[in-house]
């Protein structure tokens, strides 16, 4: 059912013509990638931090991607991200081709189509929790009204409704991840993209924010968490598995 | 049932794909268009909010970057409303005589050279016969007085004041010079010709001699000049200041009794007067001639022996002296706001290297090169531009206590308040390029790494 199909025929029909080369032909998978390669130069020495991953995600499928530090597994979650894109390879996410992006359309597709969720939440200290849940509407040119009632939604979705307008520092750990889980949702991206979410919570609330996160899933979130814990990675229904910039293991759990 | 959901999602995925696909492709461009043209907008409110945040959460650092801002715009305005407000007090003050009176003197007004004072001082005096000779041939001219003084002290009782002009003046001399008499009277022809002891006075001589008297209580009193009893007959209307020297400390006495104490061989000053100001240069010419003449001095020499002045002379200087002003008050404005560019080019740039962490999560969650560009753009524009509108107030402030302490207009242009905020601001968005390009330029995934 999940398998990765390539839906060349489907966008010939919707564009109307027949001649495409082959690496225009776009996935029917929300994240599919190609022989992706990431090369460094550090001094006159090449450090291959990916060398030749391919795999796709398919919409509502809940992937964890874990690897030992110094796997690549970082490399993989900036391309994924859109932060940085690969030295060689293609990469489709929601049937763009981001490979080539320059940094202001890259920018466009972190907006739309990716919500970050990161180990240290990275909230803006300044700004209250329905401020920072915003951010993403600001930049996308949302009105102020709409966005105002589509932060108010996220943050109610996860539970933060009477804490909109505390700051970061007035907030708990799990509070704050879960206003930065709100304001990785609002704008409808396409993946929730999460590194080691529960990297610096205690056992309790990772135990809250990885139930959230089923929570999501099951109203047909797509998610990827990167992380090096295994207990932590079983919560997924896929677990890809990466060692020295390569997929070790690719398994289905769930 | 498990079944069926899949389904159903199944469904609205390829239904969404397949709207977002044929909504993508046929226009893209003037979606992309649209998008960005509102995105400025918000983002620009967004770029406002985080200036302000930013700035009144470092308050120190914004008080030391606006200073740099306000001393520049500060001085300018300052300057230039002092100027405007003398201008204006020496344009009123001499378009009461207007362009239709000129003096004849021994020594011009301004003597810019010692060669040149010791050249005029062998002139001969302008006496009592050369006016009488301007009166008899000068067909153009209207009034002609006559006009001389010194400094003297005046006392009244126990109450003295020194160094007080006192002008020996003919009648006449009140109507060229458009002097009102406010109580009492102007003397008579016949105590002038008598060179009777009687005298008008300034509202400074009250204040200094009479301890505030009315001008209606002095008239009719003793006032002691120069060691001579002269009796009060009459108060001028005050004049006010000029150039912070008052214009109303003076004593008036009848031309003819001047001579009559101090004999006549101070040199006097004739002050002619035409009915419109396209007679004066016939008048002078003829002023010129009959004193020439009566010097003895042929058509070849250049020096005229006497100085032939209208008040453009003064108005000449007072102008050379006010643009040379205008010229430092430029100059130094310029370096000020060079330097107030580079303080907030420093501020700016350890603003972008405090904030790299926040620039990374606004590019990790959207934010396009332009948007960070923008941010912090705005920023060195705001507090550039609140620097400048402090300045303003502060230069109308300073220009308004002088204006108090030397008694001129106070003229508040909105000209120059709109210059000094907008040059400000350019001043924010030069020295604010560089370290906004350098935020924008930053690479996300660095920029997050940092702490």
């Amino acid at each position: 059912m999940t398998e990765a199909t390539l839906a060349s025929v489907e966008k010939d029909e919707i564009i109307g013509r027949g001649e495409l080369l082959a690496r225009d032909a776009v996935p029917a998978s929300l994240i599919s990638m190609r022989d992706i390669w990431k090369t460094y130069v550090m001094g006159t020495e090449e450090v291959h931090a990916l060398h030749g991953v391919s795999f796709d995600v398919q919409k509502g499928e809940y992937v964890a991607i874990i690897g030992p530090s110094g796997s690549g597994k970082s490399t993989l979650m900036n391309l994924i991200g859109c932060l940085d894109t690969p030295s060689k390879g293609q990469y489709w996410i929601n049937g763009k081709q981001v490979a080539e992006m320059d940094d202001d359309e890259l920018a466009r597709i972190r907006n739309q189509e990716v919500g970050f969720v990161f180990q240290t939440f990275n909230l803006l200290a300044r700004a209250t929790s329905l401020h920072n849940v915003e951010l993403p509407l600001i930049y996308a040119g949302v009105s102020a009204t709409e966005r105002h009632e589509k932060a108010k939604q996220s943050l109610t979705a996860v539970d933060l409704a009477d804490r909109m307008m505390h700051k970061p520092n007035e907030l708990s750990g799990g509070q704050r991840q879960r206003v930065a889980i709100a304001r990785a949702l609002v704008n409808n991206p396409s993946i929730l993209l999460a590194d080691e979410p529960t990297g610096a919570l205690d056992t309790h609330t990772s135990y809250e924010i990885m139930n959230l996160f089923e929570k999501l899933h099951a109203e047909g979130n797509t998610i990827i968490v990167v992380t090096h814990e295994q207990d932590i990675a079983a919560r997924a229904h896929r677990v890809i598995s990466i060692r020295d910039g390569q997929i070790e293991k690719d398994e289905r759990i769930r | 049932m498990k079944e069926s959901d899949d389904e159903t999602r199944q469904d609205r995925d390829a239904a969404t794909r397949g709207q977002k696909l044929t909504s993508q492709r046929p226009a893209p461009s003037s979606r992309r268009v649209f998008a960005s043209s509102r995105l400025r907008v918000s983002a620009l409110w967004e770029s406002f909010r985080v200036a302000f945040a930013s700035l009144r959460a470092n308050k120190m650092r914004t008080a030391l970057t606006l200073i740099g801002i306000v001393v520049g715009v500060a001085a300018v305005i300052a300057v230039v409303t002092i100027i405007k407000g003398l201008d204006q007090t020496v344009a009123s003050t001499f378009s009461s005589q207007g362009s239709t009176v000129f003096t004849v003197t021994k020594r011009p007004l301004v003597i810019t050279s010692r060669e040149q004072f010791i050249q005029t001082n062998k002139r001969k005096d302008v006496t009592n016969e050369d006016a009488d000779a301007i009166k008899r041939l000068c067909t153009s001219c209207w009034r002609i007085g006559t006009a001389v003084g010194r400094r003297e002290t005046i006392k009244h009782g126990d109450q003295k004041s020194e160094d007080v002009s006192t002008r020996g003046m003919s009648l006449i001399m009140f109507d060229i010079e458009a002097l009102n008499i406010d109580a009492g009277r102007l003397w008579t022809e016949s105590e002038a010709a008598a060179g009777r002891d009687v005298c008008v006075i300034g509202v400074d001589v009250l204040e200094n001699v009479f301890g505030g008297a009315s001008p209606e209580r002095v008239v009719g009193q003793e006032l002691r000049v120069g060691g001579r009893s002269f009796e009060i007959v009459g108060v001028v209307q005050k004049q006010g200041k000029i150039f912070g020297f008052s214009r109303d400390n003076f004593v008036f006495v009848p031309f003819e009794t001047f001579q009559k104490i101090y004999g006549t061989r101070d040199s006097i000053a004739v002050y002619v007067q035409v009915p419109a100001a396209e007679n004066l240069e016939e008048a002078e010419d003829q002023v010129r001639a009959v004193m020439r003449n009566r010097r003895g001095k042929t058509f070849n020499e250049e020096d005229d022996g006497f100085a032939l002045e209208t008040q453009d002379v003064f108005l000449n200087i007072y102008g050379s002296a006010t643009s040379n002003i205008y010229l430092v008050t430029i100059g130094v404005a310029a370096i000020s706001l060079v330097v107030g560019g580079i303080v907030v080019m420093n501020i700016m740039l350890v603003s972008v290297t405090e904030r790299t962490k926040e620039i990374g999560i606004r590019k990790a969650i959207g934010a396009r090169q332009a948007d960070i560009l923008q941010q912090f753009l705005i920023e060195a524009v705001t507090v550039a531009a609140i620097g400048g509108a402090i300045g303003v107030l502060t230069g109308f402030a300073l220009a308004y206590l002088l204006s108090m302490l030397m008694g001129f207009p106070l003229l508040i242009s909105i000209t120059s308040a709109v210059l000094g905020v907008g040059v400000s601001s350019f001043v924010g968005i030069i020295s604010g390029i560089w370290p906004a390009w350098r935020a924008a330029r930053l690479d996300p995934i660095e920029a997050l790494r940092a702490e």
